[in-house]
Parts: structure tokens; C-alpha cells; sequence
């Protein structure tokens, strides 16, 4: 099993939403947060004030599946988070030990 | 024992039914006490340590105490009883409890009694009020009446007479701690039906003072003894009426007492009390919209009841003396009254002038003035609505510093919704989630309250931009007004419509009209488009800008954007949002004072070129225009016709089927005369990529082609448009040898099998017609990072020559900078180039040592031979 972290543009969740969705992947964890890779945030000057922001909002998106699905839910939400544009965000990829539904105590791929 | 305890078994079950099955307290609270008081009086009749102690002639009485002792128990509430004894308790007391409270805990009924002396009680009440309270409510259940009598002489001799101030202090500190622990549950989500500000605490606390100070027995007796009206103490009575009837499903529900009425009760609750989903509300909406109003007028009656009755401490107001304010009102101690009843009847427009004065002094209406508001809330016609004064004082107090505080009286005494009936529609809807925090009514008097107390430390440009604002009218009366429509779907443009009818009402001028409807209808504008829109996309910005249409719009709405938010809930605003708002907020601006894109010209005339668009491509191919209008980037719309979009369109269309069916490479080419302009034009779409305007450049330049201007854009699927304008070719006979030859050289090019560097360098050197004088004039390179938040902008001055284009363009590739969009002009001998570029990954320039290598590499070559 794996977890897929994906840091993609505010705008574009509803897409990679939809576009996992298409592909039978059940439930996400989002979450907003704020960031900076190679994009750099941006300064504005008003009425002799600098307003700098240097940590530029994301949304977070973490999924867990079995790991044969991995490569096709990359591929779909790096099509749909894409601009093409710096700060497209970044996926990772990161394996998972165990996995248990609270509510029955199922574990592994029945709890994902 | 058993038959007693029977009987309260069947009767509770009784009770019971009548709670699942009625929708109206009825006399639940009656019948509930009974039972019990039943219960006791038998259970002692036929105890055996009652007898006991009847035969030593050893008097005791049994009492109620605290809410047992007001008749107010609901279904598991605690009972509190008290075995009162005159001066010594004896051993026998010990054998009554057993015999009668014990088998009580094994109906699951909460007993809470005590076996005191008369001396206990008093030394008790003495040392804690809360004993004093539950004392005060005590009622005599059965035995000897007179001990009772004894207990309650001497409370109020030796305790509560000596005591007053100290306990209404007591009091008011109580209900502070409430507020800062329950919070104030007239307006929030899960209300606390006891201790909340609202709650039934605050009708306690009413009882509790007017018992000490006024020596009321009975709650009937605050309206026997004038201390409320008829229709204050009905109006009261309801409310509570409705609360405990809440707080009993509430306590059914959980299977045990409880106050805090959670969301997963209150659909619950809903149902049961007869409420139905319509189609604008869920019946939950309605029911806590419901709930909420009952409980913000209980609690608007503490506060006056407390304001007027309380003694006064030592105020500002140290004049006894009243104070004359306009003909027919005073102040007097900190408040405002009127001089009588008749002041109102003779001039109705009192009612809105008291208001107007109390935003003037500062002080708050006292409770009569406010009584008689609300009694006369009749004489509010269609006239007073329209009124010239009514509507000027309005104004006033809309403007004013402490428009919050005032608003919020005429709202609680009914005022409000009176004078503005819309707002009366929407004022108690709740939104069933956990996002917002206030029914819309008072959420819209928040929203009004953020805006005037905007805190310079946390919000510096949110100040900087209320302060440039020169009339905040317009934005005061949209915060008032922004969720008036939210009686159903689609709000901010049915609010809108709501409010004109208001402001045209209040005669409101045409100008501010339009701007209140305009931030009314666009309330949500500003969220919805920095978190679904790309804000890197020009496009989305440059919509944006047109929708809002000048920096004084813009201003108004980011801050009626941002006070609605801090209004909604703690979820609706923080950093995270903030952010991408501020972003939008400044790009917009940059779009509207830069002028050109978004100005109502650009406009209007983009929408005249859609239609255009659309018209002529229906009329001739049968192409459907609007995926590929989804795509243009706006400057392309704004200066280019119909037709020749039309032509592109083709073009590109041609070229995805060419793609299609592999064919490389793939660019579309057209070039044909412009009898206007006297001079060919050249069409040239390709997918985009970085050095291909140069690629273009250089092969006109290679055949001769001298370039009078040329336009270049880029739309948003990455089909680079070049549209060159040049003069007409060498050979006039037959020009489209010349094209043909452009078209070879650019497949010849694009596979790499042309070096244009090679051939224009060879080109240059052997021409006779190369001009290699340097006219005197200097060459100028201006790199401008300011006027666009998306592109780097670079302008260019200098002589021509052939192949020059080439050159700065092939220069700009080599330092990694892709060409979006091009300006490129010649007057005479001279060109005038403006480049607007992007760094291969997308973003501005951004780094001052690249943009210096950028302006001398192009110098250099400027100057070159």
C-alpha cells in the first residue's frame, strides 16, 4: 500500500478530485497550507507599504491505495493539476506500513 | 412507600407519552412537579419515621428548593429537596431520607436533598449565594408550614436585606462568567439552553433580583407588580415556554440532563416539534432560526430589566439631573428616554430620531424607551419608510462610529425589521452547518461592525484602502444588505434586486445606488475567483477587472469580501485565503489603473467582437467558435476583427487535424494582401515554442521580407498567432513565388535543416543594398518590470536594418526568455519593438542581474555591425 501526497494549486482540486474519483479512489484527506518551492511569492507596494508574501497557498491532498494503482493516480492528477506553469506543485509518493478502519478494526486493503 | 412509588413510576411513564406526543409544553412542567410533589406528600404520609417524629412533636418541613422549587423541572432535571428542622436535627431524620429518597435513585431520578436547621441555612446562604438562590426559590411541599415560614423571615432579615448590592453584584459577575463560558447562545450554532447568554439562567436571574429587591413572590408577580408589562411577561412566558420545550426533547434524546443541544439533536428536535423542509429552509434552519430568536429576546430582556432595576454604581453620569436632548427626549443616568407616550404619537418619526440620538450620545435606550419602540412599531407605515428625516437619520447612524450598537438596539426591540421588512425575512435564517456562525441577521451587523473597527496592527492595507475610500456609504449600506436575498438560491443577485427596491424607497441617488447593488450582487466574486481561477492566468485576472471595473469598486468590495468572511465563522478567513485574495486584489488593481485591457471601451468592445465572431462562423463553416474563444488570450480579442478570427480559427482548426494525422511539421501559414493598409500580411500559427517568433523572423528576413509591424500572441492551449504586416514583396507580379519560397523555409527550418544565423549573416555582408551607416542616433534598450504582474515587459528603439528582428529576437532565446506576446513597429527608419517575456518556466524576471545581461546583451547587439 502507498500514500500519495500531492501539493497542487488551490484552484485545481476539483479536477484531481474529479479525475481520481473517475479512477475508483474512494476517500482523500485535503487539507489547505501554504508553501514555497522554485515559485517565489510575490511583493506589492501600496501607499509606500510593502506587502510581501513569501509562502504561497496550496492545497494538500493525501491519498492511500494499493500499490498497483500508484501509476495510473499519478499520471491522473499530474494531467489535472497541470498549468504548465511554475508551481504546479509536486507528488510524492511515500509507502505505507498499515492501514486499519477505526470503526471495525479491518486492516489492510479492505480498510483502505 | 409503594404505592407512592408506584404511582410516580406510572406517572412518569405517563409523562413521558405526553412529551413524544404533544408539540406544546401544555402543562408538562405542572404535571411533572405534581407527581412529585405527590410523590412526597404520600411517601411521608406513610412513612414510618414521619409518624415517629409526628408523635415526638419534633416539627419539620419538607421543601423544594432551586428549580424543583420553582415548578420548572424538566425531564431530568435534578430534584432538590430539603428537610427543614427547627433548631436541632434529630437521629430519626436519618431513617425519613432512607425510607423516602432512596428508592427515588433507583428510578434513576436525580435526588440532590439536604437535613438542615434553620441556623444551618442561614449560616449556608450567608457564606454562598448559590445556596442563597436555591433557598430563595424554595416552596413548602408538606409538614409544618410555620418552620417554613420561620426559614423565609429570616433569610430576608438577616441576609438578603443587609446584603443587596453584594448579591446583585454576585449576580452580574455570574452572568459575565456565563458569557465569557457559554457564550452568547442567541447566536451561536450549539446553543447552551441553560447557561448560554439566552438561556434560562437569564430568566433565573430576573426572578432572583426582583425577589431580593422588590420582594416578588411568584413570577406572575413581575407583571402584577409593574415591573413588566402585559406583554413583556406574556412574551416572556412564550419564550421560555418554547426553551424548556426544547430542553425536555433535548433530555429525552440524550437519556439524561442535559443542556447543550448539540447538531445531531437538533434534527431531530425539528421534526418532533412539527417542523417540515420547505424549499428555501430545512426545517432544522427553522427551528434554530426559531430557537435563536426566543433566546436573543430572553436575553434582551435581562439586559434592560437589569439596566433599569439595578442600582446604579458610580457612572460618568454623576448628574441625578435629566439632560434635555432634541424636543421630546432626555437622558437621564446614561440612557435615553422619551418625555412620555404622547411624544411618539404626536410625531411618529421620533421612533427613528431616539435611535438617531443614541448614536449621537452614545447612550443606549433605556427599557421603557425601548417598551415603547416596541409598542408603537405599528405606526412604521409606508410613510415613515419613506420619509426624508427617517431616511437622513438612517444614513446617519449607518455612518456613524457606533452604527453597531444602535443597529443592534433596533434589531432586538424589532425596530429594524420594521422599518426595512426585507431584513425581517432574512434576519433569523440559520445556515445548517458548522461554517457559519450567526443567524444572517446579526451576521450582517457583524459584518457592518468589522468594517468600522478595522485594527490598524493586524490589517494595515485593509485600513490604508477604507481610508482612500472618499464615501464608504454605499459600502456600509451593501454590509447591511449584502445577504438580504438569502431567503432563497442564487443570493447575491436576488439581494441585489431586494435592495433597489430599498434604496429606491429611501430615494437613495442613482450613483451609490449602483454601486451598493453592484457589491451586493458581487459579494462573492473575490473568493470564488482566487480559488478556482488561475491566478496566473492574465485572463482570469483581466475578467476579473472587467466585471469590477474601477479601482473604487474594487477597494469597496475587497473589504466588503473580507469583513463578510471575518463576519461567516472561523473557518471563512485566514492566512491561507487571505493570501490568494490579496493576490487578485492586487493584480486586478494593477489591470485597472494600467488602464487598456479593462476599461469599459475594451469592454464593450470585446463583447461586439464575440458576437461578431459567433455570427460570421455560424454564417460560413459551420466551426464552433467557442472552444477555441476559451483559449484567446485578451489582448488578441481586443485588437483583432471578427473575420481575421475567423480565418484563425480555420487555421487552427487545419492545423489539429494535421496534427492529427501526424504530419510534421505543423504550422499554418496564409499571407495575402491588405489593399487598406497597401501592404501583405502574413498569418502564422504554430504550436508554440520558445525562439519560434525568431525562427519567423529570420526567415522574412532572408527573403527579403521587410516587416513593418508585427503582433504576436500566444493563447492559452499554446498556439503561438504571428501576424505580420510587411511591405509588399519584391516581385508584385507574382508574389506567391515569394511565399511558397517563406513556406519551404520555414518546414526547412523547423526540421533544422536551415541555419538562419548562417544564411542572414551572408545575406548582410553581400547585400549592396545593406545600408552599413549607423544613422547618428542612439539605439535603446528598456527593461520594464512594473507595468504587468504577469509578463516582463522589454521595449526596444533602434535604426533598422534587415535581419534585425532576427537578432533581438534570437538574443532574447539565447537568454532563455520565451516570447508571449510582440509589438513590433517601424517609422520610418526606425523600429519600436515591445517584447513581453516570460523565463522558460513561466514566470517574470525577476533576478537584477539577469535583467541587466538581458538590456546589455540586446545593447550589444543593437550597436553590433
Amino acid at each position: 500500500m502507498k500514500k500519495i501526497e500531492a501539493i497542487i494549486k488551490p484552484f485545481k482540486l476539483t479536477e484531481v478530485k474529479e479525475g481520481l474519483s473517475r479512477l475508483g479512489v474512494q476517500g482523500m484527506t485535503v487539507n489547505e497550507v501554504k508553501g514555497f518551492g522554485r515559485q517565489r511569492g510575490h511583493k506589492e507596494v501600496y501607499r509606500g507599504a510593502e506587502y510581501q508574501v513569501d509562502f504561497v497557498s496550496k492545497v494538500r491532498i493525501e491519498v492511500v491505495m494499493e500499490a498497483g494503482l500508484v501509476q495510473e493516480a499519478v499520471k491522473v492528477i499530474q494531467e489535472a493539476a497541470r498549468t504548465g506553469q511554475i508551481g504546479d506543485g509536486k507528488i510524492f509518493v511515500i509507502p505505507v506500513d498499515e492501514v486499519i478502519r477505526i470503526r471495525t478494526g479491518e486492516t489492510g486493503k479492505a480498510a483502505i | 412507600m409503594i404505592f407512592a412509588f408506584e404511582e410516580l413510576k406510572k406517572s412518569r411513564k405517563q409523562l413521558l407519552s405526553m412529551l413524544l406526543t404533544s408539540q406544546t409544553m401544555d402543562n408538562f412542567q405542572a404535571h411533572h412537579t405534581g407527581n412529585m410533589d405527590q410523590y412526597f406528600r404520600v411517601s411521608l404520609q406513610e412513612s414510618q419515621a414521619g409518624h415517629r417524629l409526628f408523635s415526638k412533636r419534633t416539627p419539620f418541613a419538607f421543601l423544594a428548593v432551586g428549580g424543583y422549587g420553582r415548578g420548572e423541572l424538566s425531564l431530568h432535571s435534578d430534584i432538590d429537596v430539603l428537610i427543614l428542622f427547627g433548631s436541632k436535627i434529630p437521629g430519626l431524620a436519618k431513617g425519613l431520607t432512607e425510607e423516602i429518597f432512596y428508592p427515588l435513585w433507583d428510578l434513576g431520578l436525580d435526588l440532590g436533598y439536604g437535613t438542615r436547621t434553620i441556623k444551618d441555612c442561614i449560616k449556608l446562604s450567608r457564606d454562598d449565594f448559590e445556596v442563597l438562590t436555591s433557598m430563595m426559590d424554595a416552596r413548602f411541599l408538606c409538614g409544618d408550614s410555620l418552620l417554613f415560614l420561620d426559614l423565609i423571615e429570616n433569610l430576608k432579615k438577616k441576609i438578603i436585606s443587609k446584603r443587596k448590592p453584594i448579591f446583585a453584584r454576585w449576580l452580574e459577575d455570574l452572568y459575565q462568567v456565563r458569557m465569557d463560558i457559554k457564550g452568547d447562545a442567541s447566536v451561536i450554532l450549539e446553543p447552551d439552553l441553560k447557561d448560554g447568554i439566552g438561556g434560562l439562567r437569564d430568566y433565573h436571574y430576573i426572578l432572583w433580583l426582583a425577589k431580593a429587591f422588590f420582594d416578588l413572590a411568584e413570577p406572575r408577580d413581575l407583571e402584577y407588580s409593574g415591573k413588566l408589562s402585559h406583554n413583556e411577561y406574556k412574551a416572556l412566558k412564550d419564550r421560555l415556554d418554547f426553551i424548556w420545550l426544547v430542553r425536555n426533547h433535548l433530555h429525552q434524546l440524550s437519556g439524561r440532563k442535559n443542556d447543550r443541544l448539540n447538531f445531531e439533536y437538533q434534527e431531530k428536535i425539528a421534526l418532533r416539534l412539527g417542523y417540515q423542509d420547505c424549499r428555501d429552509l430545512l426545517a432544522v434552519e427553522q427551528f434554530m432560526g426559531d430557537l435563536h430568536a426566543s433566546m436573543a429576546d430572553v436575553k434582551s430582556l435581562n439586559r434592560t430589566f437589569i439596566k433599569s432595576h439595578l442600582p446604579k454604581g458610580r457612572g460618568p453620569w454623576k448628574e441625578a439631573e435629566a439632560l434635555d436632548l432634541v424636543k421630546g427626549l432626555h437622558t437621564y443616568q446614561g440612557e435615553i428616554r422619551f418625555d412620555s407616550a404622547t411624544v411618539i404619537l404626536s410625531d411618529p418619526l421620533m421612533l427613528m430620531t431616539v435611535f438617531e440620538q443614541s448614536l449621537q450620545t452614545g447612550y443606549p435606550l433605556s427599557m421603557e424607551a425601548r417598551r415603547l419602540v416596541s409598542e408603537f412599531l405599528s405606526l412604521l407605515d409606508n410613510n415613515f419608510r419613506r420619509s426624508e428625516q427617517t431616511v437622513g437619520d438612517f444614513l446617519r447612524i449607518i455612518n456613524g462610529g457606533h452604527a453597531f450598537d444602535v443597529l443592534i438596539q433596533m434589531q432586538e426591540i424589532g425596530f429594524l425589521s420594521s422599518f426595512v421588512p426585507e431584513f425581517g425575512k432574512i434576519e433569523n435564517r440559520v445556515q445548517f452547518d458548522a461554517y457559519h456562525t450567526f443567524p444572517v441577521g446579526r451576521h450582517s451587523l457583524e459584518t457592518i461592525r468589522r468594517l468600522k473597527g478595522i485594527n490598524k496592527q493586524k490589517e494595515m492595507l485593509l485600513l490604508d484602502i477604507f481610508l482612500e475610500l472618499p464615501d464608504p456609504e454605499p459600502l456600509f449600506l451593501a454590509a447591511l444588505f449584502h445577504d438580504i436575498g438569502k431567503v432563497g438560491p442564487k443570493h447575491a443577485v436576488r439581494g441585489a434586486e431586494i435592495a433597489r427596491k430599498i434604496l429606491e424607497r429611501m430615494h437613495y441617488p442613482g450613483k451609490a445606488t449602483e454601486n451598493v447593488l453592484f457589491l451586493i450582487r458581487r459579494h462573492l466574486l473575490m473568493v470564488e475567483t482566487a480559488t478556482r481561477r488561475d491566478l496566473n492566468d492574465e485572463k482570469s485576472v483581466v475578467q476579473c477587472a472587467r466585471i469590477i471595473g474601477n479601482p473604487e469598486k474594487l477597494r469597496m468590495l475587497y473589504l466588503l469580501t473580507w469583513a463578510d468572511s471575518m463576519a461567516t465563522g472561523p473557518g471563512a478567513w485566514n492566512d491561507w485565503i487571505s493570501n490568494l485574495v490579496q493576490e487578485l486584489f492586487f493584480k486586478v488593481l494593477n489591470i485597472l489603473v494600467r488602464g487598456e485591457l479593462a476599461t469599459d471601451g475594451a469592454t464593450q468592445k470585446v463583447q461586439e467582437t464575440l458576437d461578431g465572431i459567433r455570427r460570421i462562423s455560424v454564417r460560413d463553416e459551420g466551426i464552433d467558435p467557442d472552444p477555441f474563444i476559451e483559449v484567446m488570450s485578451p489582448r488578441y480579442l481586443l485588437v483583432s476583427t471578427p473575420r481575421d478570427i475567423v480565418r484563425h480559427i480555420g487555421m487552427a482548426q487545419g492545423m489539429r487535424e494535421a496534427l492529427k494525422n501526424d504530419t510534421v511539421p505543423v504550422f499554418a501559414f496564409d499571407a495575402r494582401e491588405n489593399p487598406v493598409e497597401d501592404c501583405s500580411e502574413i498569418t502564422f500559427l504554430a504550436k508554440d515554442k520558445p525562439g519560434l517568433f525568431a525562427d519567423m523572423a529570420g526567415v522574412l528576413a532572408l527573403n527579403s521580407v521587410d516587416i513593418l509591424s508585427a503582433d504576436i500572441y500566444t493563447w492559452r492551449d499554446g498556439t503561438a498567432v504571428d501576424i505580420f504586416k510587411a511591405t509588399k514583396p519584391l516581385d508584385p507580379i507574382d508574389p506567391d513565388r515569394i511565399w511558397q519560397r517563406v513556406r519551404q523555409d520555414l518546414e526547412r527550418s523547423f526540421k533544422g535543416q536551415l541555419s538562419l544565423a548562417y544564411r542572414l549573416g551572408q545575406k548582410r555582408a553581400s547585400s549592396v543594398l545593406y545600408n552599413h551607416e549607423k544613422s547618428g542616433r542612439l539605439s535603446q534598450v528598456v527593461m520594464d518590470n512594473s507595468s504587468s504582474d504577469f509578463f516582463t515587459l522589454i521595449e526596444v528603439f533602434a535604426d533598422n536594418q534587415v535581419g534585425l528582428l532576427y537578432m533581438i529576437t534570437k538574443t532574447l532565446f539565447d537568454l532563455h526568455l520565451d516570447i508571449r506576446i510582440a509589438k513590433i513597429a517601424t517609422k520610418g527608419d526606425q523600429i519600436a519593438d515591445v517584447f513581453y517575456v516570460l523565463d522558460f518556466q513561466g514566470q517574470k524576471i525577476e533576478d537584477e542581474a539577469h535583467l541587466k545581461e538581458i538590456e546589455e546583451a540586446l545593447h550589444y547587439q543593437l550597436i553590433q555591425e
